[in-house]
C-alpha cells in the first residue's frame, strides 16, 4: 500500500520527467489506437460483407495451365480443341461435396426465328443473315474465339464464356436459356428482371413454357399464352414450339456488355433472351440430336453434325466463403490442373475490400514501427531516469525496503503515467480514428484506382483483359472490376477490441522499459551507492 | 546475554589490500550504551556497515543472539531490528522530515495506532517543532537534519540502534539532549545502544568504549 502511495508522491515529485514520459506515451497511444482502429474496421467490414455474401462458384476450364502443358501452337490448339468443360453430371458429382450448399445449372442454345416471329435487331445480323453465315459456316465451329456472354446481361454473373464459343454452334436470332431451378435465375432473384404479366414457369417444367422479354413480346404483338416456333439454325426444317406463360421487363437491357456483344448477333441482344426450365431444353437437344445428319468432312476428317448444341453452365452455391474455400481446395485437388473452381462473388468481394485492406497493412507497419522506436526511447529514458535516481534507491535499500519492493514501485510509476497517457491517447484515438481512416481510405481508392486507370490506358483494358470479347480474362474477373464498387467509407473503428489492445501495448511498453530498471535496481549494492555518492 | 558478538572479524575493501579491521571479537549487549571512538580513517563506519548488514566480514562471523546474520534476511534486519543513523544521515532529500520517518514505519511493517502522531512525537524528542517537521529534508539544517536521522532510526523501536556521530554535528546543549536519550533507550527501555563519536563527552556518557 504504501509503495503505491510512493509511487503517486514520487510521479508528483518528478512532473517535468513524468510529463516527458506521458508525451512519447501519448503519441504512442494515439497513433497505435488510429492503426490498431483501422486494422479492426477492415476486419469489421471483412466480416460484415461477408455474412451477407452469398457465394457461388463455377468450375471453369484453365486456359493458362492448359496452354503452359504445349510446345507449339499446333498442339495447343489440339489440346484446346479436346478440351471440354464438365458436362453436368460430372460437375453434379462434385455437388456432393458436403460443403455444398447448392447446385444449380443453365444451358444456353443458339435458335432462329421460325414462322411468324422476328427478333428485335439491331445489328442487321439477325435472320437471313445468320441463315446465309450458317450455310457457310462448319456448324460447330462458328464463332470460335469470340465469347458468348450467356446471361451474363442479366444475371452479371460470370460465365464460362472462353471455352464455350464454338460448342453452342451456329449463331442464331436467339438464346434460349434452360433453367434447372428458380434459384439459378439470379436476375429474378436479385430484381434486375422481374414478370410483368403472366407467370414464370414451373421448376423442372415439361410442357415447353418459356418467358420472353417485353421487347420481343411489343415487337411481335406476343401475349401470353401464344405460341412461338423457334428453328434450329442449322436446319431451317427443323422447328420447337415454345408457349409463352409470362413476359418479363429487364432492367438492365442497356447493360454495356449485353449493348456490346449485341452489335454482333442478334442473340446477344438481350432483348432475344428466352428463358424456359432445363428440362425442356435438355428435351429440345435430345430431339434434335436424334433429328440430326451428321456428315464428315472429306478432307480433314472433321465430323460435323446439323443438331443443336447447348452450353452448360453449372454453379454451386455455399453457405460461406470458409465452405467455398474448402471446397475449393478439394476439387482442384480432384480435378486436376486443368480446371479451376472460381468464385466471381469472392474475388469482387475481396476486389471491394483491398484498399481497406491495403490500408490495414500499412497500419500494421506503422505500428511495429511506431512500437519499436517508441519502446526504445521508453527504455533509454528509464535507464537515465534509473541512474538520476540511484541515490534514492540506496537510500531506500539501507533503510531495509527489498530490492523487488523498490521495482514494483518504480514499474508502479510507469504503469500509472503509461496509463494517464493511454487514456488519453484511445480517446483521442477515438475521436480521430474515424475521419482519419475515411481520409485514407479515399486516398488509397484513389490511388487504387489511378493504377486501374493506367492499366487501362496503357492496354486499352483493364488488368486481364476484357471478358466480354473472350480474350484471357482472369479466372473470376466481372466486366464491372474496374470500377468504384469498394468500401470507401467506415462508420465505426475504435472498440473495446481496440480498447484492450492499446491496454495491452502499455502492459508491454511498461513490462519492456520497466524490465531495464528493474534489473539495474536488482544488481545496485546499497553500500556501494551510498558511498560513491559525490 | 549479547545481543551482537563478533567473532574474529576481519574486513577488506574489494580491490584493495589494506585490512582496516583486524580480528576483532567485541561483544555487545542489551540495556548498555557502547562508545566506538579511533582516529579518523580507523574503520569506525566501516564496523557500523558489517553490523548493520550492509557489508559482511572477509574473515570471521557476526552473531544476532545467537544466528549469523550472514544467514539472516539483511532486509528484515535492517527494517525491523536495527536502527541505523548514518554519518551522512541517507535521508531522501525531496520528502519532508516527516514523510522520511513515516516511510521508515512504513517499510518495517509495524503497526501504529496514528504513525503522524507518533513520527511528530519522535521529532519533538529530538527537539523539532511541527513547522520543521513538514519541511523538505533540503531545507533543513545539517543539524537538524541529523536529528530527523535519529527520529527515523528510533520509529520503529528498533532493538539496537546504530549512530555514526549522531552529535557530529551538534552543540553542546542539544548534544547533552540527544545522549540522554540515548542513555534512557538503553536503561530504561533495555535497548543496544552502539555510538561512533569523536566526542570525549559522549564516550564519557557511554557504558562501555571500544578503541578501535
Ligand atoms: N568503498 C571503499 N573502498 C575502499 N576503501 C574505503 C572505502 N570506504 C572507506 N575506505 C577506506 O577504509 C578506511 C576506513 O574508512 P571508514 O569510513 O570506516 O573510516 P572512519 O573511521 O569512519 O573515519 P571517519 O572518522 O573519518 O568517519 C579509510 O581508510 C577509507 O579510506
Ligand atoms: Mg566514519
Amino acid at each position: 500500500m504504501y509503495i503505491l502511495r510512493n509511487a503517486l508522491r514520487s510521479i508528483l515529485q518528478s512532473k517535468g520527467r513524468n510529463i516527458l514520459i506521458g508525451i512519447i506515451v501519448l503519441v504512442i497511444a494515439l497513433s497505435s489506437c488510429v492503426a490498431l482502429s483501422i486494422r479492426q474496421a477492415a476486419e469489421h467490414a471483412r466480416e460484415n460483407s461477408m455474412e451477407n455474401l452469398e457465394v457461388t462458384a463455377q468450375i471453369t476450364v484453365n486456359r493458362q495451365a492448359m496452354m503452359s502443358g504445349q510446345q507449339d501452337k499446333e498442339s495447343m490448339k489440339q489440346a484446346m480443341a479436346n478440351m471440354e468443360g464438365l458436362s453436368i453430371d460430372d460437375m453434379k458429382q462434385y455437388a456432393d461435396n458436403s460443403h455444398v450448399k447448392g447446385f444449380y445449372y443453365t444451358a444456353s442454345t443458339s435458335f432462329n426465328a421460325g414462322d411468324g416471329l422476328e427478333a428485335v435487331d439491331t445489328t442487321g445480323t439477325a435472320d437471313s443473315e445468320s441463315e446465309d453465315s450458317s450455310d457457310k459456316e462448319t456448324p460447330g465451329q462458328g464463332m470460335e474465339g469470340v465469347g458468348m456472354p450467356g446471361d451474363t446481361v442479366q444475371s452479371g454473373q460470370q460465365e464460362q464464356k472462353k471455352d464455350m464459343g464454338g460448342r453452342m454452334g451456329v449463331q442464331g436470332d436467339f438464346t434460349v436459356t434452360g433453367y434447372s431451378s428458380d434459384e439459378a435465375m439470379i436476375s429474378f432473384i436479385n430484381g434486375t428482371s422481374s414478370i410483368i404479366d403472366g407467370s414464370m414457369f414451373a421448376e423442372n417444367d415439361v410442357e415447353m413454357n418459356c418467358v420472353v422479354s417485353e421487347e420481343l413480346a411489343a415487337y411481335n404483338q406476343l401475349s401470353v399464352g401464344d405460341t412461338i416456333t423457334l428453328a434450329n439454325p442449322n436446319n431451317e426444317e427443323e422447328t420447337y414450339q415454345f408457349t409463352i406463360s409470362g413476359i418479363y421487363k429487364d432492367e438492365t437491357s442497356s447493360d454495356s456488355a449485353g449493348s456490346m456483344m449485341s452489335a454482333f448477333s442478334a442473340a446477344f441482344d438481350s432483348a432475344n433472351q428466352i428463358y424456359t426450365s432445363y428440362a425442356n431444353l435438355q428435351d429440345v437437344v435430345a430431339r434434335s440430336e436424334e433429328s440430326a445428319a451428321v456428315t464428315t468432312d472429306g478432307t480433314t476428317g472433321v465430323e460435323s453434325t446439323t443438331a443443336l448444341r447447348s452450353q452448360e453452365n453449372g454453379t454451386y452455391t455455399f453457405a460461406s466463403v470458409d465452405e467455398y474455400q474448402v471446397f475449393k481446395e478439394e476439387t482442384e485437388a480432384e480435378l486436376g490442373d486443368y480446371y479451376t473452381v472460381t468464385s466471381a462473388d469472392v474475388s469482387s468481394y475481396e476486389q471491394s475490400l483491398q484498399p481497406l485492406e491495403n490500408l490495414s497493412r500499412y497500419a500494421g507497419y506503422f505500428l511495429v514501427i511506431i512500437l519499436g522506436i517508441g519502446g526504445v526511447i521508453l527504455i533509454v529514458m528509464n535507464l537515465f531516469n534509473i541512474r538520476e535516481r540511484k541515490y534514492e534507491i540506496g537510500v531506500l535499500a539501507a533503510i531495509g525496503m527489498k530490492k523487488w519492493k523498490i521495482a514494483v514501485q518504480f514499474i508502479l510509476e510507469l504503469l500509472c503515467v503509461t496509463f494517464a497517457a493511454i487514456i488519453i491517447g484511445a480517446g483521442a484515438g477515438t475521436a480521430v480514428s474515424v475521419p482519419v481512416t475515411n481520409q485514407l481510405l479515399a486516398q488509397q481508392i484513389e490511388s487504387t484506382q489511378q493504377s486501374r486507370q493506367q492499366q487501362t490506358d496503357n492496354f486499352g483494358r483493364g488488368a486481364g483483359g476484357t471478358p466480354e470479347m473472350g480474350g484471357t480474362p482472369e479466372a473470376g474477373d466481372t466486366p464491372d472490376a474496374g470500377q468504384s464498387d469498394y468500401i470507401s467509407q467506415i462508420s465505426s473503428a475504435t472498440d473495446i477490441t481496440v480498447v484492450l489492445q492499446l491496454i495491452g501495448i502499455g502492459i508491454i511498453l511498461t513490462i519492456i522499459s520497466g524490465c531495464a530498471a528493474v534489473i539495474s535496481i536488482l544488481r545496485y549494492e546499497p553500500l556501494r551507492i551510498l558511498s560513491n555518492r559525490e | 546475554m549479547s545481543v551482537l558478538k563478533l567473532e574474529h572479524v576481519s574486513y577488506r575493501y574489494a580491490g584493495t589490500d589494506k585490512t582496516i579491521l583486524n580480528d576483532l571479537n567485541y561483544t555487545f549487549e542489551k540495556g548498555r550504551v557502547y562508545s566506538i571512538v579511533g582516529r579518523s580513517g580507523a574503520g569506525k563506519t566501516t564496523l557500523l556497515s558489517l553490523l548493520s548488514g550492509l557489508a559482511a566480514p572477509t574473515d570471521g562471523k557476526i552473531y544476532l543472539e545467537d544466528k549469523d546474520i550472514n544467514k539472516i534476511d539483511k532486509y528484515e534486519y535492517r527494517s525491523k531490528y536495527v536502527g541505523v543513523i548514518f554519518q551522512s544521515f541517507n535521508l531522501l532529500p525531496k520528502l519532508t522530515a516527516m514523510e522520511n520517518v513515516i516511510l521508515s514505519m512504513d517499510i518495517a511493517g509495524k503497526e501504529y495506532g496514528d504513525k503522524k502522531a507518533h513520527a511528530m512525537e519522535l521529532l519533538k524528542k529530538v527537539s523539532l517543532g511541527e513547522e520543521e517537521a513538514s519541511r523538505r529534508i533540503l531545507k533543513l539544517s545539517g543539524g537538524q537534519q541529523q536529528r530527523v536521522a535519529i527520529a527515523r532510526a528510533l520509529s520503529y523501536n528498533p532493538e539496537i540502534l546504530l549512530a555514526d556521530e549522531p552529535t557530529g554535528n551538534l552543540d553542546g546543549e542539544t548534544q547533552a539532549e540527544i545522549v540522554k536519550i540515548f542513555r534512557q533507550l538503553a536503561h530504561e527501555e533495555g535497548k543496544c545502544i552502539i555510538l561512533v563519536t569523536h566526542s570525549p563527552e559522549v564516550a564519557e556518557a557511554s557504558d562501555i568504549v571500544y578503541c578501535l
